[in-house]
């Protein structure tokens, strides 16, 4: 394909004898708009160059003058050669270049989408190929979408302004949308139509009542939907079971019918499973893990997962692999097939025990090395188990610094040494957080807030001004500013500080956090006003007994009141009062990610305490010194019910109490239940805000007396069955959808409190999360029992939530 | 809409020293010079305005399309080595993901092997001797971190794999010396039963250690561990006399 013979030359190019020449000249030929000296440049080739006809070096001109995407066709002669000197002639074939194009027939957002995928670069030339590609990448577009009957029209128009270039129209007519009207089976006779339908899991047939299934027709998802209907037959013990044939037709210009003819088979079962090579373990032990009995219906799937890996429970290869031994393989065979029973024998290959040698880590783009790395549970010098890897994914999704869906898990053995390197590949996501919000605040009026959350903090780069990308990050620090205010009534600020790691050697979380708040009474005429001033400080550990996802804090607060003129409460109106109290924590925390967890629970028990001051001294009152013990437990669990469905059980409870029996409980860290939970701008600090879907804000309490409604309860549980299903796993925006049933009461006193009298509602709602604005949260909820004293109450309402949510 | 008009526009840009500008320009016009004599120039303005404006992963990019598309240009060696350069500048950090700097490694060495007498080769190799020793001081610090937090047998792992494979490298005197006090402390807080054949080990090591770096800063520090290893291996014999 290289050198052509010129018809007028007589000097033949020997194809089977490569000649040294020296390059002599180059000329261009059938150019109009294209300049030789650049295009000599393109080349590669310069005159005076030792070339070899036929070679290498004519081979990459052609390929590098292609390359520039300008040409139509390229051809080279030999002009002549002179002793040694060669002289070169490239005929060349200008085609028109691609100003510009457009589409029409279609709306914008789908230009948009077809204009990321089509190949089309300005200035390169149009030929068929091009051509052709561009109608196959919008026709595939448009099959995805099931428009099976797309016409796409192609018009190519000189463009008036730039010489030798044309502009493409791009028409195309939709049609219209093409979707299944039947589904239809031969040769099953185990299973109904119906049955089978339903393993087809995006080819569905046309509904009027099916809402929300899509009937499109998809190539791609209907060969997947067929091998889906095998797996099915397959788990079923029907393993010979085949497709014999399938046939997809038209039945009017928009409705297509699907006709799939399967060919069952007998439907088999285990018989004898004998164990062959193990001798860490005895068959008999194998046998119990591995959970099948002679007799149950024959399911590759379920075996593949017993032995190789089950998520929800134990399987064959957990006993080796979280022991050491890598290279432990199991190979079922089926020894003998008898009628419908299938002997199987476990071929096991227990190989060595493996050593960590080598723990690396890629990705980190932004997080330090030993950020990640603190994090990792396989060290270098262990045993190898796989266990430790799946552990070590979720500590390092629960970080929250890297997208959890991508963390990649990659062992590389080395056999001859008999140890393993690890290889973690993580991928960073934004996850810094700005809030910037306006909204209404009940009694004071507007309220804006200004907020900012950074999670991956660096303190040790902040005087270091080249590691400001645009801030100084990567060393898991959070630090979070919030300002919330409405002009002259209400102003709050908070500030906290965690490094997780204290001292860098011991996963010690330390916590420093202060706040301030201001309000005014704004219909008082006298200067009437509550300051809360308040810090804290706490520390974190995580404990390796009972467990070592255990962890215990301890958080020493101390907050102080100041009143003027301001009624707080009752008989209080001028003053100070003090509040200290040591928070203790235990939780135990195990879910495998923190944006949408799959499984895994969350339980955690406080204990929030003052001194009592009342058992030494005779209190005079109640405020001056802020005197109560509270105790809250919560417990969340997470369960994967199929796929991305998770169901989350939860139960809540809090309980205030006194020390002396000769006090009686004040007004401080009340409880109030009702609405969002988001606590009404948080006004008060020392109140605790729950959620309780379907209620008005804080309106639930088990009392009509006024008094104690508007001052909150002492005793609160709450209970809540919510389904989630994960409908975009994007880490930019995961978004989730619920439903939810729950039930609660909150109490005014012991004497009434009773766990079993609930006010319970239920309703739907979406999560969305983003990474730089946190979660978001849309709720409707609707109430099933009416609160005392307000039986008129609207049954149904909106919520809206902002951040994850406690309780 | 004239090509020429804004090809000198983007010229004038450049000489001033407005590289956003002459960026921007240059990449309206280029797709419409290809094959013009001045496309050859304009496209080394145009990875050098990235350049100029610190776009290193663009820059990079730029330079290498344009050697590839001109590799017998005047210009092909410094855009050969401006591309090793933009990727030199792009790495990051020790502490983070070291993917670039070896991509820049790779380059700057394709760099000296094109171009061995190039006006720019003490200046690469220069560069070549920078990255290397971060990528050292990157698996050195991993090494240490197990020691920080404790692990010590891990960190005598890790100390090992670094001195086997960075053997000259300039932390290896220390990591040298750490494998010791690692190992001691290993030992240490190990079960009696293994004790002896751990401060054995902490011997060996320290032997290694005082055979390669007679005159280590780190020698009166090692001889400490090695004298309290030595403590340590009495007692043992002391207190079980039949096993040694």
């Amino acid at each position: 394909s290289q050198v052509l013979k010129n018809p007028q030359q007589n000097n033949t190019v020997d194809y089977a004898q490569p000649k040294q020449y020296r390059l002599g000249g180059i000329e261009f030929t059938g150019i109009k708009f294209l300049d030789p000296a650049s295009l000599t440049a393109v080349t590669g080739l310069k005159v005076g160059d030792e070339i070899t006809v036929p070679g290498e070096d004519i081979s990459r001109a052609i390929q590098k003058l292609w390359d520039q995407g300008i040409l139509g066709d390229v051809d080279v002669y030999v002009t002549r050669v002179e002793g040694n000197q060669i002289f070169l002639n490239f005929d060349l074939k200008e085609r028109p270049r691609l100003s510009r194009f457009e589409f029409s027939g279609i709306n914008k957002t789908q230009q948009d989408a077809l204009r990321e995928k089509i190949n089309l670069i300005r200035g390169k030339v149009v030929t068929d190929a091009v051509l052709s590609s561009t109608r196959n990448v919008i026709r595939k577009y448009y099959a995805e979408k099931s428009y099976l009957n797309a016409k796409i029209n192609i018009v190519q128009k000189p463009d008036s302004l730039l010489p030798n270039s044309v502009v493409l129209n791009i028409n195309i007519d939709k049609g219209d949308k093409v979707k299944i009207a039947e589904i239809a089976f031969e040769g099953n006779e185990a299973f109904t139509d119906k049955k089978l339908r339903r393993q087809l899991k995006k080819t569905k047939e046309k509904r009027y009542y099916k809402i929300f299934t899509s009937s499109k027709f998809q190539r791609s998802e209907y060969e997947n939907d067929k091998q889906l209907l095998l797996d099915f037959y397959s788990t079923e013990g029907y393993r010979d079971a085949v497709i014999v044939s399938d046939t997809v037709y038209n039945i009017s210009e928009d409705r297509l019918a699907v006709r799939i003819t399967v060919d069952e088979g007998d439907r088999y079962y285990y018989r004898n499973i004998s164990w062959n090579g193990n001798y860490l373990y005895d068959d008999a032990y194998l046998t119990r893990v591995l959970g099948i009995e002679k007799g149950d219906v024959y399911n590759k799937q379920e075996l593949d997962k017993r032995l190789n890996y089950n998520p929800a429970g134990v399987d064959v290869s957990a006993l080796y692999q979280n022991d050491g031994y890598l290279f432990f393989n199991i190979d079922p065979v089926e020894v003998k097939v008898e009628g419908d029973s299938i002997d199987i024998e476990m071929r096991v290959s227990e190989g060595p025990q493996a050593t960590i040698s080598k723990v690396n880590v890629t990705g980190n783009t932004k997080t330090s090395d030993h950020v990640v790395l603190r994090e990792i549970r396989t060290l270098p010098g262990q045993k190898y188990s796989r266990e430790d890897l799946i552990r070590s994914r979720n500590e390092l999704a629960n970080l929250g610094y890297f997208d959890p869906e991508t963390i990649g898990l990659n062992p590389i053995p080395n056999p001859a040494e008999g140890t393993v390197d690890i290889n973690y590949t993580v991928s960073e996501r934004p996850n810094d957080q700005i809030s910037l919000s306006g909204g209404w605040g009940g009694p004071i009026g507007a309220v804006g807030t200004v907020g900012l959350t950074l999670n991956n903090f660096s303190t040790r780069k902040l005087f270091n001004l080249s590691e400001w990308r645009p801030l100084p990050s990567g060393d898991g620090q959070r630090l979070a500013l919030n300002v919330q205010a409405n002009g002259k009534f209400y102003q709050s600020y908070s500030l906290s500080f965690t490094e997780p790691w204290l001292g860098g050697r011991k996963p010690n979380a330390l916590t420093v956090s202060l706040f301030k708040t201001i309000r005014r009474d704004s219909r008082s005429e006298i200067d009437s006003r509550l300051n809360v001033d308040g810090a804290s400080v706490s520390l974190g550990r995580r404990l390796q007994w009972p467990d070592n996802f255990f962890q215990l804090s301890h958080s020493l607060g101390y907050n102080r009141y100041t009143l003027k003129n301001f009624r707080l409460f009752g008989d209080f109106d001028n003053g100070s009062s003090n509040s200290i109290s040591l928070n203790n924590t235990l939780a135990r925390v195990s879910i495998d990610n923190p944006t949408f967890p799959r499984r895994g629970s969350q339980i955690s028990l406080s204990v929030n305490l003052t001194p009592p001051y009342s058992l030494f001294t005779e209190k005079r009152n109640n405020y001056e010194y802020v005197e109560f013990n509270k105790w809250m437990f919560d417990a969340s669990w997470f369960m994967n019910l199929a796929g991305n469905l998770v169901l989350n059980t939860r139960a809540h409870f809090g309980f205030l109490g006194k020390y002396s029996s000769k006090t009686s409980i004040g007004p401080f860290e009340r409880f109030r239940l009702g609405g969002s939970g988001l606590g009404g701008q948080n006004i008060f600090v020392g109140t605790d805000y729950i959620g309780l879907r379907g209620y008005d804000d804080e309106s639930v309490i088990d009392t009509a007396d006024p008094t104690l409604a508007s001052t909150g309860g002492i005793a609160y549980n709450k209970f809540v069955l919510e389904a989630r299903q994960l409908i975009s796993p994007n880490p930019g925006a995961t978004i989730y959808g619920l439903a939810f049933l729950e039930a609660g009461n909150n109490f005014g006193s012991y004497d009434r409190y009773n766990p079993f009298r609930l006010y319970r509602s239920g309703g739907v709602g979406v999560r969305i999360f983003m990474a730089a604005f946190g979660l978001l949260g849309f709720d409707y909820g609707w109430r099933f029992d009416d609160l005392p004293g307000q039986p008129n109450a609207k049954r149904g309402q909106f919520h809206f939530m902002i951040g994850q949510q406690l309780r | 809409n004239d090509v020429d008009k804004k090809y000198k526009a983007a010229l004038e840009y450049y000489e001033k020293g407005d590289y956003y500008r002459a960026n921007q320009l240059l990449e309206q016009v280029m797709p419409l010079m290809t094959g013009r004599e001045e496309a050859e120039q304009a496209r080394f303005y145009y990875a050098n305005t990235h350049y100029q404006q610190r776009e290193y992963m663009l820059s990079a990019f730029q330079f290498r399309t344009f050697y590839e598309t001109y590799p017998r240009s005047e210009k092909a060696e410094e855009a050969m080595f401006l591309q090793a350069k933009s990727l030199y500048n792009d790495s990051p950090d020790f502490e983070q993901d070291q993917t670039s700097t070896i991509t820049a490694m790779e380059s700057i060495q394709e760099f000296l092997v094109r171009y061995p007498n190039s006006e720019y080769a003490a200046e690469a190799n220069t560069m070549f001797e920078t990255l290397s020793a971060k990528l050292d001081q990157k698996a050195f610090e991993s090494a240490r971190l197990y020691y920080k937090l404790h692990y010590y047998k891990s960190a005598v792992v890790a100390f090992t794999n670094f001195l086997r494979e960075n053997p000259s490298s300039p932390y290896s005197e220390q990591a040298s010396y750490l494998r010791i006090d690692a190992q001691y402390r290993f030992a240490l807080e190990s079960v009696p039963d293994k004790q002896q054949e751990r401060f054995m080990e902490a011997v060996d090591f320290y032997q290694s250690f005082i055979d390669q770096y007679p005159d280590s800063r780190f020698l009166r520090s090692a001889e400490q561990v090695y004298s309290s290893t030595q403590s340590e291996l009495e007692k043992l014999k002391k207190n079980n006399p039949s096993n040694s």
